[in-house]
């Protein structure tokens, strides 16, 4: 019984809650991205483009999920998102939460 | 028609191109309401969902400025951030931009 519980919580644990972003597929899939966040995502080209090399993955995430629902309401974003999958959106945050930047937390 | 013209050129320069510039300085008495979840590493905001609150420091002024304005005119969803948002000022907005974004890291 007790390998049992052990497994199942194991199994529980093991299970994520959501389908995880891959950032190499999150790399391929980034090619328009680079028009205006760069290469690397931490070269804007133009001067109100976010960063987002090293941003937080769920932050990307819940970003891309709300142009896609139009909670957050951008043109250029909104024309973006429109045919990602919810695998594309979760696969780019992985890829640009995994890149090194310059983002960083100050008081 | 000399002098007219450098007036209209002169004029044309003095208009901003965007909002006002920012004041770092100034902004030190406007961000205690941005610390409290900005200032906190890996710190996630809980309503109305769980997600980790975006580093700003080091994003660009513009950028910064172009986020509080959406939240105020209600183009991005936040509660939160709209309700903090609405109690700016555009002086106010361009001073915490000038904050956040004018952090050594954040050079361009």
């Amino acid at each position: 019984m007790k390998t049992f519980l052990a497994l199942a919580l194991a199994a529980c644990i093991a299970t994520p809650a959501f389908a995880a972003g891959d950032a190499g597929s999150g790399k391929q899939k980034s090619e328009s991205c680079k028009a205006c966040h760069g290469a690397d995502g931490n070269t804007p080209t133009g001067p109100d483009f976010p960063r987002l090399a090293g941003q937080h993955y769920d932050y990307l995430l819940k970003a891309l999920k709300d142009y896609k629902s139009g909670a957050r309401k951008n043109p250029i974003m909104g024309g973006q998102v429109g045919g990602l999958s919810a695998q594309d959106m979760a696969d780019l945050a992985a890829y640009f939460s995994s890149q090194p930047g310059t983002l960083h937390v100050i008081r | 028609m000399r002098i007219p013209l450098a007036l209209l050129i002169l004029g044309a320069l003095s208009l901003p191109a965007h909002a006002q510039s920012g004041n770092a300085d100034a902004a030190k008495g406007k961000v205690s309401m941005c610390i409290g979840c900005h200032g906190i590493a890996m710190y996630k905001t809980a309503f109305p969902e769980v997600y980790s609150v975006p580093m700003i420091a080091g994003q660009s002024p513009e950028y910064i400025v172009k986020a509080l304005q959406a939240y105020r005119a209600g183009d991005r969803s936040h509660p939160t951030m709209r309700g903090i948002a609405k109690g700016l000022s555009d002086q106010d907005m361009a001073d915490v931009a000038a904050y956040y974004g004018g952090t050594g890291k954040a050079a361009r």
